[in-house]
């Protein structure tokens, strides 16, 4: 959960990317690295990876948003590992998640891992004590750059279609294409259920 | 979720003299107090050798796959993770439900000593994180200060 330090003036925030094996998790955390404007604080990005790139434990970028109102917003950046034997893995990353991207593939054949790996993700969730409904999240349905991609109505038919719809984006993360759109809103989500929710509690 | 209480620089001035102490006395190198999920709370000692938000992200997470570990092994918990270098040495080391200790210290300096001191760091941390927890959730910041209107673009992309 979200750290607020009024000693130091700092809100700290994590966010994890989810969703299955190769849809490109660790694709948007590096573009977020590359790209960022230079007057923005980024730290180091952190990949625990196996040889052949794929996430072994998770991937860490943590970035410092411009301060709102004197209060540093620090958001810590986690991937989780997608393929399906990472489970408890993934578990640990999500410990104390505060937001959530889940990024799809738009590939026709990765249908069925894209329901899965969303299955899972409240699964885990569940195990965690934690539910779905209370935490923003977003949905990115990534590579549409590539040719045999499924429309972006049957994605959010099979993967936005719970009781409250939540943002989707049209992704292209290896050109950086909708990788800060979707970073966007999930920052601007969370502050909001900040501070909705500290109005209740001064209510 | 449970989740840490909101700290006032009392909190973290009791945190850092805790902290500071444990260094005097073990004569440690840095130390630190992170939540379990790797946000880092407050550092003492030589701050800027090493990247902390990064260390202790790894450090929160070794110590969460250790806890896996000590399930499988039909173990509640255990209460510290100790890695052993040619220069420098780690601890790390349950406080609460929330929270852990990290300490980086020279390699020649025994982890028994380390351990010995640190368990009073702990304790004091422990006492002080109770006492947040227990103080009027009135007297916390209000976030609702914060101008959700300066959200639009937190992060911008370089232009090409």
């Amino acid at each position: 959960m979200a750290i607020i330090n009024q000693a130091t003036k700092e809100l700290q925030v994590k966010i994890v990317y989810y969703g299955p094996a190769m849809g490109g998790k660790t694709t948007n955390l590096v573009k977020v690295h590359e790209n960022l404007q230079t007057a923005q604080e980024k730290g180091k990005l952190v990949s625990l990876a196996t040889s052949s790139d794929r996430t072994l434990f998770f991937d860490f970028l943590p970035i410092e948003a411009v301060a709102i109102k004197g209060f540093k917003t620090k958001f810590q950046l986690y991937t989780v590992p997608g393929q399906v034997i990472y489970n408890t893995t993934r578990q640990l990353v999500l410990r104390g998640v505060d937001g959530i991207v889940f990024v799809a593939d738009s590939q026709y054949e990765k249908m069925q891992e894209n329901v899965e790996s969303f299955a899972n993700l409240e699964d885990n969730l569940r195990t965690l004590k934690m539910n779905l409904g209370d935490i923003p999240y977003v949905l990115q349905y990534n590579k549409r750059d590539l040719p045999t991609i499924a429309p972006v109505e049957y994605m959010e038919f099979l993967l936005n279609n719970r009781d409250v719809q939540v943002p989707s984006f049209s992704a292209s993360a290896s050109k950086c294409d909708g990788v800060f759109e979707t970073l966007n809103m999930i920052t601007r989500m969370l502050l909001h259920k900040f501070i909705n929710e500290s109005g209740r509690k001064s209510a | 979720m449970a989740t840490l209480p909101q700290l006032i620089e009392e909190d973290i001035r009791q945190f850092d003299s805790a902290l500071n102490d444990l260094l005097t006395k073990s004569e440690a190198t840095s130390a630190l107090i992170m939540d379990k999920g790797g946000f880092l709370i407050t550092q003492c000692g030589e701050v800027r050798r090493f990247d902390f938000t990064t260390l202790g992200a790894l450090a929160a997470a070794m110590y969460a796959a250790t806890q896996g570990i000590a399930s499988l092994v039909n173990e509640v918990n255990f209460s510290s993770v100790y890695q052993q270098g040619e220069n420098f040495s780690l601890l790390v080391h349950n406080v609460d439900e929330h929270c852990l200790l990290v300490v980086i210290f020279r390699a020649q300096i025994s982890v028994g000593a380390v351990k010995f001191y640190a368990l009073n760091t702990i304790s004091d941390v422990a006492r002080q994180l109770q006492a947040a927890q227990a103080r009027t959730p009135g007297e916390g910041f209000d976030l609702s200060v914060l101008n959700i209107a300066d959200t639009a673009d937190l992060f911008r992309k370089k232009q090409a």
